[in-house]
């Protein structure tokens, strides 16, 4: 299915927007989304299905004497239907009780040029070409290691576009690609069997590379087998991309939101100018990232990204703001109103928080570590307590590190604190950054990190 | 709508030879909410139409899913499907078989007390806005509140090429309820969900007032709780931390898609797995349960299915592609969040059964050890490793409920910690809640309050 053409967008929202205006609305603003996603799945051991998923519609915010109302439909082809669904955000608006803090959607501002978003080789891939990736990647995990069984992944291509109007004049359109390779592992040896381990590819180009993705995979599950059980202790411990994106996703990505700050939800309230982190700590929220896989010309709401400093060298320096915090403080918005689709209203959420990589390779950051625990990823971050920052995670896969080595992979082993005074005790960094999500990041050193084993 | 899925149906298997086919059809509006403190943060509603296409060629699945019920766009898109299963069965080792089953023609309708679609949008704001001001007015050092509100109605259709029809009318109510407090620098959280197929009555069971002032009162006696020491100790565990683990820790390792991938039950089958006084069920048929329905989304009956049985793993939870490799029947757990994915293997309502102690008796012989009540999130590894995080706490001193604890959680391999559940108490709870394994389940989970002679506690920073 061809994907809509952005005068066709753009105009189905400017008819929305301008229809809900008629309809009575003080303000009114159209999100169109587009998504076509084709994926070839893997499951436990061969690749067994696949799938085309086209999902597009339409969210409609309103405002009515300072209430807001909000519909969506996900019928486009009918002007009808469109009308219908104004309506009920009119209604939704007069439903609701008014925002005495509301000041009106974003007004125009040019948007920024973006590189590397969209790639049109993406587009092109048919099923036979995931087909034959997801085969390489496979092919390269069961070589790799006998042990190891690769569980679930898959690669998956998506083509996805986005439109915003809204009556202050905001009317702009975006599209971009997104591709992926995945692949989950376990390996068992005499009746021992790891934890899932993961390896991934996620690019906005193409240029992922499978055989690498199975070669980790199956490299990492295999150096999990004859895992043991360590000691209950103050630790030194290197945070990998993933059980850092985990760990901060609960955390710090939520303190630095400008509505939580303003709720006196987050710990980081009141601290701008105040050190918060290790002097070699700097993080920017990077909405302009080159091939970042957040990257967008204008946020949810129509606001140009931008790259926007959090922490620099310890010491916070700003957060995340829509439209509504920032006029609520007489502040610009730093476009970082997201949207989950046509489905739902704006809120914040970082683009691409970015921690400034180090000097060191992963190799030498070990080397230096006389003892210590490499923790590639942890379970249960989301039972973190958002407000204070506090918490109690089990490491899997995790290592030990002895003299400078992996010495063995550790079990059952905890993780506890609070990951503001974690940000604190952060000593070193690789060069290692990379893409995870919302985040990227080398990996960290943090010290003193309580560790209970048994 | 019946005639003309059944002719693409019927075109997937006559034109691309699909040894099996089956449309989803659905027609769901909902209506959600926001409240955060005194504030109507958006009130919207919105329209979800569409049609999941699945077929089996050459031994291999495909999927479509179209935003549209237009017979042309149907159409091309089983055509999709069944090109996309061909490309896939291309590097098939093991063709892909399922249980076949019989014909069945049926048409589900809910009847609630309450049609939440028949609610007036500004009486859901108004409960929303009683919870909110329930909870900020209980203590000043509450100091933010934030409540969601979904209500999902609508109809599915399911149709497959075994000549199966049902029509099943689909109804969810679900609020969520979080608060913060503070304190110089402490800072605690606290939550709580309500969740129903029932009706909107719920509320009356779950009102403004019972519901706002549980988040409320948790957020602060928090505040004066201590950290918990880390290591080993023995522990009661509540029905709703209960629940969380025989969901988390067990629950998806019986999930046969899961036990297939190489969790930790594969060989375990028919073997003590857990203490004698252990016996748990996963259970789509509770009246009203959040976890409930009718007919799963592969056309099979939702049942109550026995997983453990006094300590010996004696079933798991199947679609009709584990059931057919397990030589068994599928067990109704096939689940898809909407139109646009596919079903996979899900719990309903996972719980412990109860025995015959009482609270008193659970906690008597305990010198020290914890009393947890209520969890914060949860998570389980194949390997059988699970962590449960807990959001209320106590210490239990001398057989003795003491004073709170908080930001604790728990750990350790699943099968080892249900060996060391050495009692089962007489009450019994079932919580609604979410699971996600990619898409989104409305779920129950419970029990009665358990002892665990030693769990791994993981203390607080």
């Amino acid at each position: 299915m061809a994907a809509l053409k952005e005068e066709e967008v753009l105009s189905l929202a400017e008819f929305a927007a301008k229809s809900a205006l008629k309809k009575g609305a003080d303000e009114a603003e159209a999100f169109a989304y587009e998504g076509l996603t084709t994926t070839v799945a893997i499951e436990r051991g061969q690749i067994a299905k696949s799938s085309r998923i086209v999902d597009r519609g339409l969210g409609i915010r309103t405002i009515v004497n300072k209430a807001v109302g909000f519909s969506y439909t996900n019928i486009l082809t009918d002007k009808a239907a469109i009308e219908k669904t104004v309506s009920k955000a009119v209604k939704s608006a007069r439903a609701s009780k008014p925002d005495k803090d509301w000041q009106g959607l974003p007004s125009k501002k040019p948007f920024p040029e973006v590189k590397g978003g969209f790639d049109k080789a993406i587009c092109e891939l048919s099923p036979d070409d995931l087909v034959k990736a997801a085969s390489v990647m496979l092919e390269a995990c069961e070589k790799t290691d006998k042990r190891v069984f690769p569980i679930e992944g898959g690669v998956g291509a998506s083509y996805l576009s986005r439109a915003v109007v809204n009556s202050n004049g905001v009317a702009g359109f975006d599209h971009g690609t997104i591709i992926e390779c995945s692949l989950a592992t376990v390996a068992q040896e005499s009746g021992e069997v790891t934890p899932v381990c993961f390896e991934f590819n996620a690019e906005r180009l193409y240029k992922i590379d499978p055989e690498w993705v199975g070669v980790e995979a199956a490299k990492q599950a295999a150096s999990a087998l004859k895992a043991k059980r360590v000691e209950t202790k103050p630790t030194k411990v290197v945070l990998a991309h993933f059980a850092l994106q985990q760990l901060l996703y609960y955390t710090l990505m939520e303190a630095i939101k400008a509505d939580c700050v303003q709720r006196n939800q987050s710990a980081l309230q009141g601290k701008v100018g105040e050190k918060v982190a290790s002097e070699i700590v700097t993080i920017h929220d990077d909405g302009l990232m080159n091939e970042g896989l957040r990257t967008w010309k204008f946020d949810g709401e129509g606001v140009p990204q931008q790259k926007t400093v959090i922490i620099e060298k310890g010491t916070l320096r700003g957060f995340i703001y829509d439209s509504y915090t920032a006029k609520k403080e007489g502040k610009e918005s730093t476009g970082n109103a997201f949207r989950a689709g046509y489905l739902s209203t704006p809120r914040i959420e970082a683009t691409n928080l970015r921690f400034a990589p180090g000097k060191k390779t992963p190799e030498e950051l070990v080397g230096e570590i006389d003892e210590g625990l490499l923790v590639y990823s942890v379970q249960g971050a989301h039972s973190s307590n958002p407000a204070s920052g506090e918490f109690s995670v089990v490491a899997t896969p995790a290592w030990k590190i002895k003299n400078g080595k992996i010495a063995h992979a550790v079990k059952g082993a905890m993780l506890a604190g609070n990951i503001f005074e974690a940000l604190k005790n952060v000593s070193a960094l690789a060069n290692n950054e990379r893409k995870i999500g919302q985040l990227v990041a080398p990996w960290i050193v943090v010290e003193n990190v309580k560790v209970i084993g048994k | 709508m019946r005639d003309v899925l059944s002719r693409v149906l019927e075109e997937a298997v006559q034109k691309f030879g699909a040894e099996y086919a089956e449309a989803r059809a659905q027609n769901i509006s909902k209506t959600m909410l926001t409240v955060k403190e005194k504030r109507v943060e958006a009130a919207r509603e919105g329209i979800e139409n569409g049609v999941a296409l699945r077929v089996l060629v050459s031994g291999a699945w495909g999927f479509a899913s179209v935003g549209s019920f237009e017979a042309e766009m149907l159409r091309d898109a089983i055509s999709q499907a069944c090109k996309m299963a061909k490309a896939a069965s291309e590097k098939l080792k093991n063709p892909i078989k399922i249980v076949r089953g019989k014909a069945i023609e049926d048409r589900v309708t809910v009847k609630p007390k309450k049609n939440p679609s028949e609610v007036p949008i500004e009486d859901k704001v108004k409960t929303m806005l009683e919870i909110a001001k329930t909870v900020l007015k209980f203590d000043g050092r509450v100091k933010s509140c934030t409540v969601d509100y979904l209500d999902l109605v609508g109809t599915s259709l399911f149709l497959n090429s075994e000549g199966t029809y049902i029509e099943q009318d689909k109804l969810y109510v679900w609020s969520r309820v979080l608060a913060t407090a503070r304190e110089n620098d402490i800072y605690t959280f606290s939550r709580e969900e309500v969740g129903s197929t029932a009706g909107y009555e719920i509320f009356d069971v779950e009102t403004p007032l019972k519901v706002g002032e549980m988040v409320a009162k948790r957020a602060v006696n928090q505040l004066k709780a201590k950290t918990p020491k880390g290591g080993t100790f023995p522990a009661v565990l509540g029905p709703n931390v209960v629940g969380v683990f025989v969901h988390e820790a067990f629950g998806h390792l019986a999930e046969a898609d899961l036990t297939l991938s190489g969790s930790v039950l594969m060989d375990k089958l028919g073997e003590k797995v857990a203490s004698d006084v252990v016996t748990i069920y996963d259970d789509g048929t509770i009246e009203g349960a959040f976890g409930s329905y009718k007919y799963d989304d592969e056309g099979i009956p939702a049942q109550k299915t026995l997983l453990v049985k006094d300590g010996v793993v004696v079933g798991l939870m199947h679609n009709r592609e584990t059931a057919y490799k397990f030589n068994v029947q599928p067990t109704g757990n096939a689940r898809a969040e909407d139109f646009r994915v596919e079903p996979i293997i899900r719990m309903r309502n996972t719980f412990m059964a109860p025995g015959d102690y009482t609270f008193e008796e659970l906690a008597e012989d305990i010198k020290f050890g914890y009393y947890f009540k209520s969890f914060r999130g949860g998570q389980a590894n194949l390997d059988g490793t699970f962590q449960v995080g807990i959001q209320e706490g106590y210490e239990i001193v001398k057989g003795e409920v003491g004073e709170p604890v908080r930001n604790a959680s728990i750990s350790g391999n699943t099968l080892e910690t249900l060996h060391k559940v050495d009692a089962v108490g007489k009450d019994f709870e079932l919580w609604p809640g979410r699971c996600g394994k990619g898409q989104t389940a409305f779920v129950c989970d419970g029990g009665p309050h358990v002892r665990v002679w030693e769990v791994l506690v993981g203390g607080g920073a």
